[in-house]
């Protein structure tokens, strides 16, 4: 009975984790704006964290450049499983306008698999939220598909 | 003593919460947003100046002959746009039109393709036998 509630819980609450992969701000921007009480993604128990150890849903916002692109496979590497990749905004999708420069080689899904594309540049706090909460449904079927 | 906030306190107490209820309560995008494109196909003349002032390459067109003509298709990927309204600003037809759906959600990057066919007919080939053109020079 426990590990119901606890199941439960765990759904009801998905802790979210932020990596901006040289994006130009505007996403963070956002993405930060949903987590403030005009949006308020807090109603649905999303929560910022500050570690990817405690994530459940990867935000990962630009497109992966050189510099960032170890950093961000590590990082992902520490969420535990099972996780969502949720991309933020044009940029991780494709490349967007950075795409062709020295520094952006491939797109986001090269280097990790992404569950959920939030397309914009940049992307309403409405339709992030939006994504999050499609992100919330796979996540809750993955832990299903786990046991 | 002075207690500088006290009022404003009090009033947001019994005032209603300043959050929005989006998923709930629906939203329009305000007038002039630009969001998802939609591509009409019977008014482009595929001229390409989409493709020429669109700054990350979103569009791209594929032409395939056919036996009335070229069979156009402008395709636009929403992944890499930018939606900065460029190509509708620059369609000399008007076929492109940004609309104000916001929310374009997606696990399948490919569901992200607006994209639109129409047949270019070729200006029609002149008889052997009737040369009016050159005659009316």
């Amino acid at each position: 009975m426990f590990k119901k509630i606890i199941e439960k819980s765990f759904e009801k609450s998905p802790w979210l984790f932020h990596i901006n992969a040289g994006s130009c701000n505007a996403c963070d921007i956002e993405f930060v704006a949903t987590l403030t009480p005009r949006y308020d993604a807090e109603r649905f128990g999303f929560k910022l964290t500050g570690t990817p150890r405690h994530a459940d849903i990867i935000v990962v916002s630009g497109p992966v450049t050189e510099q960032s692109k170890d950093r961000v496979i590590r990082t992902i590497a520490q969420v535990p499983n099972p996780k969502v990749i949720v991309a933020l905004g044009s940029c991780p999708a494709s490349g967007n306008i950075f795409a062709g420069s020295y520094s952006v080689l491939h797109t986001l899904d090269y280097y990790v698999p992404v569950d959920v594309y939030v397309p914009g540049c940049s992307p309403k706090p409405e339709a992030i939220i939006d994504g999050l909460y499609k992100a919330v449904e796979i996540l809750k079927n993955k832990r299903r598909d786990n046991k | 003593m002075n207690f500088p906030f006290v009022k404003e306190a009090v009033n947001s107490l019994f005032k209603k919460p300043s959050t929005e209820r989006y998923p709930f309560v629906k939203k329009e995008a305000p007038l002039g947003y630009r969001g998802r494109i939609l591509f009409k196909s019977d008014k482009c003349i595929g001229c390409g100046m989409c493709i020429r002032v669109c700054a990350p390459g979103a569009i791209t067109k594929s032409t395939k002959k056919t036996d009335d003509g070229e069979e156009i298709t402008m395709n636009f990927f929403m992944g890499r746009c930018t939606f900065c309204q460029m190509c509708a600003d620059f369609c000399p037809r008007g076929a492109i039109e940004l609309t104000n759906e916001f929310s374009m959600i997606t696990e399948d990057k490919s569901n992200l393709n607006v994209s639109g066919t129409f047949i270019k007919k070729l200006p029609p080939k002149q008889q052997a036998g009737s040369q009016t053109i050159s005659k009316q020079v």
